[in-house]
């Protein structure tokens, strides 16, 4: 037997056609890596979103809010206990109302609590005034119910408030759905460009190979025998560039998780994933391998329907 | 088995290359196809070979009418034929071994199939020992042994070659006219492209002779005219 130069010698076959020569294989896993670690982000966000618009509306729904200011209808400062005594009337007022479920007045530890993440916990300790609040549930949040509620508390202490939380919770809702629109968005736009870079590969790769890709058409190969090679080269460029996306991006979400945690502040949610999420996350290279496979099927079945 | 009729083509708007061509090829025939250079030839193994549709025409293969057909019907048929390139078209990232596979491997053939009979013919072909080689380290006469090695791999009911001896020394190159010949009594219908008188000489097949995009077909001589040349 011939000895034959190591150089010169074949190594072992991936593919009848040379998809893992040539420049831009490295381009694509970056790419691709780049864009999972996008779209992890992506939906981390659009996790924190959902999690924070739960915090913000759960227990709000049938939930009214009095608030018995800390001055009164000339201006001036009420005291403490005289404004526990009005919350309490209020409390004791409004019970037997129809409609009403629960009535709870929050007493200073508890409005102190509801204060910590802007004013912090020395609050009790100050002389500022504390307002009061009585928390009512109710069966209903219909018009009439909450115009009984409404002038009871008027007929009691006029300046008292009452908060349905619609407003701001509808405007809070609107912020987070646009957000979690532009979440979605970007995500679109990160399977769009994924789509658009390997079939981009994927045409210049046939361009460059077209002999050969020629020469399996001429002696028979079907176009699934040649779409296959593609969808298989794409499909494993795409899950390496996926993996590494996802590892970088694991570890940038673990920081912001930490970070976020160092920071300690309550008006955010913990950004803590659920399993069901981080399974979701975990997915992301696999979606973005599926896209890749799919781009590549469909980019080499158009080029093959020009052959003859 | 392979009917032309009237069959013409032009690249473009330009003129036609070939001409009202009508020829049969029956099963089990061996040709020549011969004529002077820029008479048509490549453009006439392009045709049969299916790497472009014709102009105008009707090409019957295997009994079916090729324009009838879709690309998806057309992937038996290619199967059908075997095809030696003039310029060997081998893939230079292959192996001499997966290069020669390549048509069993298309075809499904099971592995190990593939290794025996690769490997048997390889060593037929004299190229038992470059199994592993690249084709671009490999000499011009080895490559069109490659070559038509897998041309002939699947045993194709036709089998094109277009100036399959042009690099061979005249030893290697009537060893491999022999391969045909052997392959043409199993039932292979040969169609071979050539210059070479020496060849035609020798091998007394039907001549398609191919001028000016017009074909005239020269019958094989009677037997006992053979040697008479």
């Amino acid at each position: 037997m011939s000895k034959e130069r190591a150089i010169g010698r074949a190594e072992k076959r991936q593919y009848d056609l040379p998809l893992n020569r040539g420049s831009g294989t490295g381009f694509l896993v970056i790419l691709i890596a780049l864009m999972t670690f996008l779209g992890m982000l992506a939906l981390s966000a659009s996790f924190a979103l959902s999690a924070m618009t739960h915090r913000w509306s759960s227990g709000l729904e049938n939930r009214i809010s009095i608030e018995i200011p800390t001055q009164d209808e000339t201006g001036k400062l009420l005291d403490r206990p005289t404004i526990r005594t009005l919350t309490q009337n209020i409390a004791e007022g409004l019970k037997g109302t129809p409609g009403i479920v629960s009535i709870h007045a929050l007493d200073d530890a508890e409005i102190t609590k509801l204060v910590e993440p802007w004013l912090g916990t020395d609050l009790a300790k100050t002389d500022i005034p504390i307002p009061g609040i009585v928390a009512i549930e109710t069966s209903t949040s219909d018009s009439q119910t909450l115009q009984a509620i409404h002038n009871k508390i008027s007929a009691i202490t006029p300046n008292a408030r009452m908060d349905t939380h619609e407003e701001w919770l509808s405007d809070l809702l609107r912020f987070t759905g646009a957000m979690k629109l532009v979440a979605m968005i970007l995500a679109i736009v990160i399977a769009v460009t994924t789509v658009t870079a390997v079939s981009g590969a994927v045409r210049s790769r046939m361009a460059l190979h077209r002999a050969e890709v020629e020469l399996l058409h001429l002696m028979g190969a079907s176009d699934k025998y040649i779409t296959r090679q593609f969808q298989r080269h794409s499909m494993i460029l795409a899950l390496r560039g996926g993996i590494a996306g996802a590892v970088f991006g694991g570890i940038i979400l673990v920081l912001i998780g930490w970070i976020a945690g160092q920071m300690g502040v309550a008006i955010l949610p913990d950004f803590h994933l659920e399993p069901v999420q981080i399974a979701m996350l975990a997915l992301t290279p696999f979606a973005a391998s599926l896209i890749a496979t799919i781009s590549a099927r469909w980019t080499v079945g158009r080029v093959l329907a020009t052959f003859p | 088995m392979i009917r032309y009729d009237h069959v013409g083509l032009r690249y473009g708007i330009g003129p036609e290359v070939l001409s009202d061509i009508s020829f049969n090829l029956d099963p089990g025939s061996f040709h020549f196809l011969t004529g002077p250079s820029g008479a048509g030839k490549t453009s006439l193994m392009t045709l049969l070979y299916l790497g472009r549709k014709p102009t105008r025409g009707i090409i019957s293969m295997f009994g079916q009418n090729i324009g009838a057909m879709t690309r998806e019907q057309l992937v038996p048929i290619r199967q059908r034929v075997g095809v030696v390139f003039q310029d060997y078209r081998l893939m230079n990232h292959l192996s001499a071994f997966d290069n020669v596979a390549l048509p069993l491997r298309i075809a499904g053939k099971p592995e190990k199939e593939i290794k025996n009979n690769v490997e048997e013919l390889m060593h037929w072909v004299g190229l038992g020992d470059h199994m592993n080689a690249l084709p671009n380290t490999m000499s011009g006469g080895q490559q069109q042994r490659i070559s038509i090695a897998r041309a002939v791999i699947t045993r194709p009911r036709l089998l094109l070659a277009d100036e399959p001896t042009g690099n061979l020394d005249d030893e290697i190159g009537f060893r491999l006219m022999g391969l045909f010949e052997q392959l043409n009594r199993m039932g292979t219908t040969i169609l071979i492209a050539t210059h070479s008188q020496v060849m035609m000489d020798k091998f007394n097949h039907s001549r398609l002779i191919l001028d000016k995009g017009s074909m005239t077909v020269v019958p094989p001589k009677p037997k006992a005219m053979e040697g008479a040349a």
